[in-house]
C-alpha cells in the first residue's frame, strides 16, 4: 500500500526561497487585485506596485548575500533548492531588470491603449521562474523553473494582439519552445536513468565515485540536456526562433526577455554543466566548444545584414550567448564568474537599449527600421547619446561593463587553453561593432530632412499621372494615398515622446553600465565571490 | 536489455492493436456509401437548413478554461485526500494556498467575463483609432459612457 509509508515533510528554510514567493505571490496578489477592481486597473497603479515587488525581492537578495557571506551556501528542501552566491547574483539582476522593463512597459501599454497589469503579473511569474532556475539543485526544479519562465514568455510574446507579428511570435516561440521543452525533459529521463538520481549534487557525487562502462545513455542523456538549455540561451545551431521572436514581441519584453530568459537558463545550465556533469568535461567541452564559435561567428555575421533594429538585438544577443559559452566552456570557478558577469553586464545594457527602441518604436511599435534612427541627435540629443552609450558597451568599448565582460571571458577562455576560441571570440566582436558602430554613425549623421528626400511608395503613382495627365478622377483618387503617406515620413523627423518612467529606466542602465565600467571592483568582486556551490 | 522488455511488448501490443482495429473496421463497416441525409451535421434531430457556423464565441473558451482550472485542483486534492492523516497541518496549509491560487485564476476569469453571457457590459473598450491601414473597431459593443472613441 501507498498509504502506508511514512511521508516525510522536507525541512524549509524560508529565506532561501523567499524571493520566488515574493515574485511569485506578488504576481497572484496583483492578479487578484485588478480582478476585484469593477473597472480596468490604473496603469500606473499595477507598476508601482510591480516595481515594488521586485525591488521587495532584491532586497531579499541581499539579505540572501549576506547569510551565505556569514554562514556559507546551503541546500534546502531536500537539497532540491540550493542558495549560493551565484544564486543570489541572478536573482539580484532578474528583480533589477524585472523593475527597469516594468517601467519601461507602462510607456508602452499606456501608448498602445492596452489597459490591464497582465503584462506584469505575467512578466513577474516569469522572473520568478528564472530566479528558480539559478536555484535549482535538482533537473526536476530546473525543469520546473523552465516551464514557469517558458509559458509566461509564450504569452508575453503574443501580448499585443492588435500586432500580427506578435501572435506569431508566440506561436513560434509556443510550438518551438514545447519541442524544446520535450527534449529537455527526455535529457532528464536518460540522465536519470544512467545515474538513478536527478538531484544535481548526487549526480556529481555519483559520477565521481563511478566510472560508467556503458555510459550511452548518460552521454545521450546530457547532450539531450545541452539542447534544452542551447535552445533556452539561443545558441547556434538552436537559434532559429530568436530573430523572429525577438522582433515580433512587444519592444520592452524584447529586452526582458533577452535579459532575463538567458540569465534563467545560462545560470541552470552553468550549475548543471559545470558541477554535475564537471566529471565529464573531457566529453561535452569539445561540444560547447563548437557550439561557440558558431554561434559567435553566425550572431555577428547575421547581425550586419540586418535593417531592423530589433532583429539585429536578437542576432547581437545571439553573439553574446557565444561569449558567454566561452565561460562554460572554461569549465573552470573563474569561467562561471567570468559567465555571471557578462549575464549581469549585458542584461542592464540590453534592457537600455530596448527601452529607446521601445520609445523609437512609435506608436504600433512599427519603426524599427534603422532609418528610424536617422539625425536622432540632432533631435534628441539625450536619447541618442544613451543609446550610443548602450550599444558601443554592447560592442565592447573600454570604460563599460561591456568591455570587462568580454575581456574576463576571454581571459577565462585562454586561461582554459581554448586560445583559437578566445582568438575567434574577439575577431566576432570586432565583426558585431561594426552595426553597433552604424546605428551610432546614423544617429549623429544628418536628419532625413537634410538627406536627398527617399521616394516613398505613394510616390510614383502620382507622379506618374502626373506627368501622363491622366484624368483629373484617377488622380484625385490616389492624391490622398500620397498626402497619407507624407506626415509618415515627415513624422520620422520628428521628436518622439519619452515617458518618465522609461528614461528614468534608461538612466539607469547607461549609469550601471558606464559607472560599474568605470570602477569596476564591485561588480567584479561580487561575481568572483559569487560561486557556485560545488566545482569540482 | 531484458528490463526494457515488457516496454518492447508494450509497443509491439499497440501497433497490433492499432492495426487489428483499422482491419475489423474495414472488415465489419457496412459497404454503402453514405447518404446525403447521413453526412449532414446533427443538430438535435431537426434538419439543418444552413451551415454549422464555423466561428463561435471566444467565451466558449473561456468557459473551457474554467473547467481546466478546476480540473486541475481536482487532480491534486486526490491525492491529498488520500494521504493528509500523515501530512498534518504543513500540508494542508499548502494546499489552502494552493486553492487560493487557483481561485485566483477564477476570479481573473469571471472578471473577465467567463461566466457573463450576453452583450458584454464589462468589456475593456480601448478601442483602436482608425488609421488609413486598420479599420478594426468592435462592432456589437458599445463604448462605456463617457469614453465615446
Amino acid at each position: 500500500m501507498l498509504a502506508a509509508a511514512a511521508i516525510h515533510v522536507p525541512a524549509i528554510r524560508y529565506l532561501a526561497i523567499m524571493p520566488v514567493i515574493v515574485l511569485l505571490g506578488g504576481a497572484i496578489l496583483l492578479l487578484a487585485f485588478q480582478s476585484l477592481l469593477r473597472g480596468p486597473m490604473r496603469l500606473r497603479m499595477a507598476t508601482v506596485a510591480t516595481v515594488a515587488i521586485s525591488l521587495a525581492a532584491f532586497g531579499l537578495a541581499w539579505w540572501q548575500w549576506a547569510d551565505v557571506e556569514a554562514h556559507g551556501p546551503y541546500t534546502t528542501i531536500a537539497h532540491a533548492v540550493v542558495t549560493d552566491g551565484f544564486s543570489v547574483l541572478v536573482t539580484v539582476l532578474v528583480s533589477a531588470v524585472m523593475a527597469l522593463s516594468a517601467m519601461v512597459a507602462e510607456g508602452y501599454l499606456a501608448r498602445e491603449g492596452i489597459e490591464g497589469g497582465e503584462l506584469h503579473v505575467l512578466a513577474l511569474v516569469s522572473a520568478s521562474g528564472a530566479v528558480l532556475m539559478a536555484q535549482a539543485n535538482d533537473l526536476v526544479i530546473v525543469f520546473l523553473g523552465l516551464e514557469i519562465l517558458s509559458i509566461a514568455l509564450y504569452v508575453l510574446s503574443a501580448y499585443n494582439h492588435r500586432r500580427a507579428e506578435s501572435g506569431e511570435a508566440g506561436l513560434k516561440y509556443f510550438v518551438l519552445g514545447g519541442f524544446s521543452t520535450a527534449i529537455f525533459v527526455y535529457g532528464i529521463a536518460l540522465t536519470y536513468g544512467a545515474t538513478g538520481t536527478t538531484n544535481l549534487t548526487q549526480l556529481a557525487d555519483f559520477l565521481s565515485r563511478n566510472v560508467l562502462i556503458h555510459d550511452g545513455l548518460l552521454l545521450a542523456g546530457m547532450a539531450l540536456l545541452l539542447v534544452g538549455f542551447a535552445f533556452k540561451v539561443a545558441a547556434v545551431p538552436f537559434h532559429m526562433w530568436t530573430p523572429d521572436v525577438y522582433q515580433g514581441a512587444p519592444s520592452p519584453i524584447t529586452g526582458f526577455m533577452a535579459a532575463v530568459a538567458k540569465a534563467g537558463g545560462f545560470a541552470a545550465f552553468l550549475r548543471v554543466f559545470v558541477s554535475s556533469f564537471g566529471v565529464l568535461r573531457a566529453d561535452w567541452r569539445p561540444i560547447i566548444y563548437v557550439l561557440a564559435i558558431v554561434t559567435l561567428v553566425v550572431g555577428a555575421a547575421l547581425a550586419v545584414v540586418q535593417r531592423d533594429i530589433k532583429r539585429m538585438l536578437a542576432y547581437s544577443s545571439v553573439n553574446h550567448a557565444g561569449f558567454v559559452l566561452l565561460g562554460l566552456q572554461a569549465a573552470s570557478a573563474v569561467g562561471v564568474s567570468s559567465a555571471l558577469y557578462y549575464l549581469f553586464a549585458y542584461g542592464f545594457m540590453v534592457v537600455g537599449s530596448s527601452a529607446v527602441v521601445t520609445v523609437i518604436g512609435r506608436h504600433g511599435d512599427r519603426d524599427h527600421d534603422i532609418a528610424a534612427y536617422r539625425g536622432l541627435a540632432r533631435r534628441q540629443p539625450l536619447l541618442a547619446l544613451c543609446f550610443a552609450v548602450l550599444l558601443l558597451a554592447q560592442a565592447g568599448v573600454p570604460f563599460t561593463t561591456g568591455f570587462l565582460a568580454k575581456l574576463q571571458v576571454v581571459v577565462a577562455s585562454v586561461d582554459g587553453r581554448s586560445v583559437p576560441l578566445a582568438v575567434v571570440a574577439m575577431a566576432s566582436a570586432a565583426l558585431a561593432a561594426f552595426f553597433y558602430l552604424r546605428v551610432t554613425v546614423l544617429m549623429y549623421g544628418p536628419g532625413p530632412d537634410a538627406a536627398p528626400a527617399p521616394v516613398g511608395p505613394g510616390d510614383p503613382p502620382l507622379a506618374v499621372a502626373r506627368r501622363t495627365r491622366l484624368n483629373a478622377a484617377l488622380l484625385l483618387e490616389l492624391a490622398p494615398v500620397a498626402v497619407a503617406d507624407q506626415p509618415q515620413r515627415a513624422a520620422l523627423a520628428e521628436r518622439v515622446p519619452v515617458p518618465a518612467l522609461a528614461a528614468v529606466a534608461v538612466g539607469i542602465c547607461v549609469l550601471v553600465t558606464v559607472v560599474l565600467g568605470v570602477f569596476p571592483a564591485p561588480l567584479v568582486d561580487f561575481a568572483h565571490r559569487a560561486t557556485l556551490l560545488f566545482v569540482p | 536489455m531484458a528490463q526494457y522488455l515488457p516496454i518492447f511488448a508494450l509497443l509491439v501490443l499497440g501497433v497490433l492493436f492499432g492495426a487489428l482495429s483499422f482491419l475489423a473496421s474495414g472488415l465489419l463497416a457496412p459497404r454503402k456509401k453514405p447518404t446525403a441525409a447521413k453526412l449532414a451535421p446533427y443538430e438535435c434531430g431537426i434538419v439543418p437548413d444552413r451551415e454549422p457556423p464555423a466561428r463561435f464565441p471566444v467565451r466558449f473558451y473561456l468557459v473551457a478554461m474554467i473547467f481546466i482550472i478546476f480540473d486541475i485542483e481536482i487532480v491534486f486534492l486526490y491525492p491529498f485526500a488520500v494521504v493528509f492523516r500523515q501530512l498534518h497541518t504543513f500540508a494542508l496549509v499548502e494546499v489552502l494556498v494552493f486553492a487560493a491560487v487557483v481561485l485566483v485564476s477564477f476570479l481573473y476569469l469571471v472578471s473577465n467575463g467567463a461566466l457573463s453571457w450576453g452583450p458584454g457590459k464589462w468589456l475593456r473598450v480601448g478601442l483602436p483609432a482608425r488609421t488609413s491601414e486598420s479599420t478594426i473597431a468592435r462592432v456589437s459593443v458599445p463604448p462605456p459612457p463617457g469614453r465615446a472613441a
